[in-house]
């Protein structure tokens, strides 16, 4: 019997050792360093950094750029996910309930309208964001500017009017989101019982109330999910932002995001120290969301 | 379905933030440790002469380019050959980017940067932190040793002043601009000729030009890259230059009170917007320097603000017979403090030696070679410029382009301009590249526009986090 | 799908299709319409990139929708060749093969201990582990670099593992890809039966038999679903290796298409872009497509569960 536990704990140590070593070194010691080299003046080339205790914190709350950067992760926490899921919804349930024809498997053709749906998801966001960099020219080489000047408007400046870009950031993030959604909907749908919409049908109900009265509900959950993760993603934003839009999150900082503004600080103006606490800002911001979403989440279920 | 794992475990991975704090004890802390003094500082090799600083003779050197305009063939067919002759044995290893801060900023934190770096273009690394963490190497031996050609003729007789008060960081001579950039407005001298337009002199007969060109439909009159608003804040300083004097731009770089809200700058703001409004390629806001400069190879825009380094970076699509021309900034009232041909130069093409490299002897050595006058005479010849070596273009064919900017330099003798505050202060750059880019699609009205430099300056100023520099 | 439910209401079947048809008609054709939309968004623009990586220079700055002259497929070759398109892609490929297969390795026996077997610190291991999902990562960047660096100075392994190594960043992949990976797996692990399991341990048989023999391959849906996961968030890494590899011949393919992106500003070679881009979409499609249903079906499980 001593013998058994002494196996089972070895056989517990080796399992866990690796895994945990590998995940100290290199992700929970990180964090804990960038928690100290926010309380410095260190600008990356220097052996010994200056401590300088909450001076890059307090310079941060009249630092008006990363501001408009907050303010653009705000909008794209509560946009992305919310067109992201109206749209996958829609198509989802188009594809899965709501054909016009046949039984209720869907429009016909179905499989490959998702096929071709999730194709965005299967490319990297760089490559994404250098393919619209080209689609979005300004010029009549631009695959959006060139009918339209065809047609004799005036070219949209999709990347380089300030008042545009933001929403031609937004724009590609949906364009690469809605296919992945489309597809995890399409699952949930798939588990809901098919009597359940049979039973509807019979009973009368249109399109409309069979999504609002059925289908939503018994989604919802998949729902919660999705909007957790298109929330991070929110948060998270970088190399769409940073490789797609004029001068790395402008023109006129009218794109940029918190990522954007740590990378920016880090890597071009070398203030590690300060971009550190940028860093640290982020991640009360992200663990805030998710304190809130769960708090949400949970009332959900109470009153479920 | 009672309890979904997500909804425990997402609610349990909040929790788990909280253990962060006490998992730290157990990781190893890696903050930067400092580091042994590089062992670079000792001298290996006696100094001569022939060998001034002396240079390992077989130790191997590592060299970065910046890719831009003028490529990398320069380094790999010219210096490097001619460094091999002395060094037979030395290994050269000649690396090359576009994007000089991600590459090489780590090797710098790591204490294993290259010997030598052509820190240049728009993702070169900031001076200012390098030289306040002591990464540059003191270049004043290379200044006061004897030039490759002739031992009697130290290298700082062959340069340019104006090379060893731009490259002074802290009262230490260790960036060297290889390249005199001269910027002005460019333009073919074949459409000119062709359509019977004269390169204005005043910047009445400039605005009368662009609308004649609006007029006559057959190309756009002006154009930036709209990408990169810093090619127009050029002759926007410029053209304050010219009217206030050289102090305008001082006044700018040494963060003085008001000094972008100065008159000559209201003016010049004025001035470029009314250009902005009136008479821009469509589109330009959103097209970057190849574009706009492929538009004009094109004939579909006649002007467009540069330096001389464009002719070069356009060889490749810039027609045979295009003949690239050059004209200065046009006066801008009777009184200007500064005469017609007044230019701004600067040296460019930033060549550094880092402190903290395996081999900055040979680093500096390298670029004692780079200053010899077969050096920089094949150099300008290859990629048609104007080097910072004193007589290297001497009997060297020119192309039209840059024969066109040598004689605007030599015109303008004394009267050059130059500023430094956008490698001073990395942020004003990026504020001024914003604000720029929003006056000339008239997002910002002109004291707008300056206000809010005006304010990211003083801001600067009140910053006690980032150095200051003065002219 | 329909087989199940073709039994249970067949009577009234017949009438009910008829009924619906008539009233949802001519949404039907709305329902088309709304589907072909988003199918033109999502593909045209992807067409387009193919198209204008035959065209010439020229054809490219010109009129966005004409058609190539000739077929430039030399655009291929300079993108494959100075682009080094074929280097950047294998070197994903390495990265992405042991970082998933060492992901899916240590995240399976962590996940695997942490959910079958109560210990004391169990609890705090598994939050210390998925904690990891709610930290942003541009907070972690330059302490990393610095972690990754010192391990360039550890003896013997050191030159294998530290900056500038496809081995360091499958280190680091692993790492960062534990959080979800012990998340879900955990939970999986926890849904299958003891039973035989235990049966096999009354058979003599070792913890780590039973881990690999038995308990694997019953979780093998959910390892699928989590190695798909693993490698599109590997292949799609751009921040880590942006900081962690620096040397051109060591990139991963991301690196390569931005770096295209911003050199074609100064080479002004915008045609070996689009064929650059075009290598870089092509074969990922093409993988999907073959694959789609298994892709569609792993991604949803992992995410539902």
């Amino acid at each position: 019997m001593l013998f058994q536990r002494y196996r089972r704990g070895l056989f517990i140590t080796a399992f866990l050792a690796a895994p945990v070593t590998l995940y100290l070194v290199y992700v929970i010691s990180p964090y804990i360093q960038a928690f100290y080299i926010a309380m410095t003046d260190w600008r990356g080339v220097t052996a010994a950094p200056r401590f300088v205790g909450f001076e890059n914190f307090s310079r941060l709350f009249s630092d008006g750029i990363f501001w408009q950067a907050v303010r653009h992760n705000a909008a794209l926490l509560v946009l992305l996910p919310l067109l992201t899921i109206v749209i996958a919804l829609f198509f989802a349930f188009l594809l899965n309930v709501g054909g016009g024809t046949g039984g209720l498997q869907g429009i016909s053709g179905s499989k490959l309208y998702r096929v071709i749906f999730f194709f965005p998801q299967v490319l990297a966001v760089a490559v994404v964001a250098v393919l619209f960099q080209q689609v979005f020219r300004p010029d009549g080489s631009g695959m959006l500017n060139g009918p339209l000047m065809a047609l004799g408007v005036k070219p949209i400046g999709f990347l380089s009017d300030p008042d545009i870009a933001f929403w031609s950031v937004l724009g590609v993030m949906v364009w690469q989101a809605v296919g992945f959604y489309v597809v995890l909907f399409s699952a949930g749908l798939a588990s809901i019982p098919r009597d359940m919409f049979e039973a509807a049908q019979i009973d009368g109900a249109g399109r409309g109330s069979l999504f609002f009265r059925i289908t939503l509900p018994l989604l919802w959950d998949t729902v919660q999910v999705a909007w957790v993760y298109l929330g991070i993603l929110a948060l998270d934003v970088f190399a769409i932002v940073w490789v797609m839009t004029d001068q790395h999150g402008g023109p006129d900082f009218s794109t940029t995001v918190m990522a954007a503004e740590i990378y920016r600080n880090a890597f071009s103006y070398f203030r590690f120290g300060y971009a550190s606490a940028l860093g640290v800002m982020m991640f009360f911001f992200t663990v805030g969301f998710a304190i809130i979403s769960l708090r949400l989440s949970r009332r959900e279920r109470i009153e479920y | 379905m009672t309890d979904t794992p997500q909804n425990i475990t997402r609610r349990q991975l909040l929790r788990g933030a909280a253990l962060v704090p006490v998992a730290g004890a157990l990781a190893a802390c890696a903050t930067p440790a400092s580091k042994a003094p590089a062992s670079s500082s000792a001298a290996p090799v006696a100094t001569s002469a022939a060998n001034p600083f002396g240079v390992a003779a077989d130790k191997p050197l590592e060299v970065w380019i910046f890719d831009g305009g003028f490529g990398t063939a320069y380094a790999k067919d010219i210096h490097q050959p001619l460094f091999k002759t002395k060094y037979p044995q030395a290994q050269i290893k000649i690396e090359s980017t576009k994007e000089i801060t991600k590459v090489l900023q780590p090797r710098f934190a790591g204490g294993n940067p290259p010997d030598v770096i052509d820190n240049s273009g728009a993702n070169a690394m900031d001076f200012g932190a390098l030289a306040q963490d002591g990464q540059l190497h003191d270049l004043t031996p290379l200044l006061d040793a004897p030039s490759w050609d002739d031992p009697n003729v130290k290298v700082r007789d062959l340069l340019d002043p104006a090379v060893i008060e731009i490259g002074t960081y802290d009262g230490t001579f260790s960036v060297l601009g290889y390249v005199n950039y001269i910027f002005g407005i460019w333009y073919s001298q074949k459409a000119f000729r062709d359509n019977g337009w004269q390169p204005p002199k005043t910047w009445d007969e400039f605005l009368k030009l662009c609308e004649t060109i609006k007029k006559s439909g057959k190309m756009a009159p002006f154009t930036y890259a709209g990408k990169f608003p810093q090619y127009l804040y050029e002759p926007l300083l410029t053209l304050a230059a010219k009217i206030g004097g050289p102090e305008v731009l001082v006044n700018i770089d040494n963060l003085e009170d008001g000094a972008w809200t100065s008159e000559p700058m209201k003016q010049s703001a004025a001035a470029w917007a009314e250009i902005g409004a009136k008479y821009l390629m469509e589109g330009t806001a959103g097209l970057d320097h190849v574009q706009t400069q492929t538009a004009q190879n094109k004939y579909k825009v006649a002007m467009l603000p540069a330096g001389s380094w464009l002719e070069n970076e356009q060889k490749t699509t810039t027609p045979a017979d295009f003949e690239y021309g050059m004209f200065p900034l046009p006066d801008f009232t009777g009184s200007d403090k500064m005469p017609y041909g007044t230019l701004h130069t600067s040296p460019g093409e930033n060549f550094i030696v880092p402190a903290k490299g395996a081999n900055p002897q040979g680093g500096m050595e390298y670029l004692r070679a780079m200053l010899s006058k077969k050096a920089a005479g094949d150099f300008s010849e290859l990629v048609r410029t104007v080097s910072v070596v004193k007589g290297a273009g001497e009997g060297r064919q020119l192309s039209p382009g840059a024969a066109s900017a040598s004689k605007a330099v030599t015109a303008a003798g004394a009267n050059t301009v130059t500023y430094r505050w956008q490698t001073w202060y990395a942020q004003l750059k990026d504020e001024a590249i914003a604000a720029t880019g929003e006056l000339m699609t008239g997002g910002l009205t002109p004291d707008k526009y300056l206000e809010r430099l005006q304010k990211k300056a003083d801001e600067i100023k009140g910053d006690s986090s980032i150095k200051k520099f003065k002219r | 799908m329909t087989t199940m439910t073709s039994g249970t209401v067949a009577t009234s079947r017949g009438e009910a299709r008829r009924v619906r048809r008539r009233r949802l008609g001519p949404l039907g054709v709305l329902s088309h319409m709304a589907l072909l939309v988003w199918t033109v968004l999502v593909v045209v623009p992807i067409l387009w990139t193919f198209l204008a990586s035959v065209k010439s220079e020229d054809e490219i700055f010109g009129d966005a929708w004409s058609l190539p002259a000739t077929l430039h497929w030399d655009n291929f070759a300079r993108a494959w060749e100075q682009a080094h398109i074929g280097q950047y892609t294998l070197n994903s490929v390495i990265v992405v093969s042991f970082g998933t297969i060492g992901t899916m390795l240590l995240g399976s026996m962590a996940a695997y201990v942490l959910a079958r077997y109560p210990f004391r610190g169990n609890r705090a291991f598994y939050l210390l582990f998925v904690s990891g999902l709610a930290f942003p990562v541009y907070l972690a960047l330059t302490p990393l670099f610095f972690v990754v660096q010192n391990m360039g100075n550890v003896p013997v392994l050191g030159p294998f593992i530290g900056l500038n190594t496809h081995a360091g960043l499958v280190l680091v992949y692993i790492a960062y890809s534990m959080p979800f990976t012990v998340f879900f797996l955990a939970a999986f692990f926890r849904t299958l039966p003891t039973a035989v399991g235990e049966a096999a341990m009354v058979d003599g048989a070792s913890h780590t038999r039973v881990f690999f023999q038995i308990m694997l391959p019953m979780a093998r849906p959910g390892i699928v679903s989590v190695t798909i996961f693993n490698v599109l968030g590997q292949w799609n890494q751009y921040q880590l290796p942006l900081v962690l590899l620096q040397e051109r011949d060591k990139w991963v393919l991301t690196q390569g298409i931005a770096d295209i992106s911003t050199a074609a500003g100064y080479d002004q070679d915008w045609s070996a872009l689009f064929a650059a881009l075009t290598l870089a979409i092509l074969p990922m499609l093409v993988v999907y497509t073959i694959f789609q249903r298994q892709i569609q079906a792993g991604l949803t499980a992992g995410a539902l569960k």
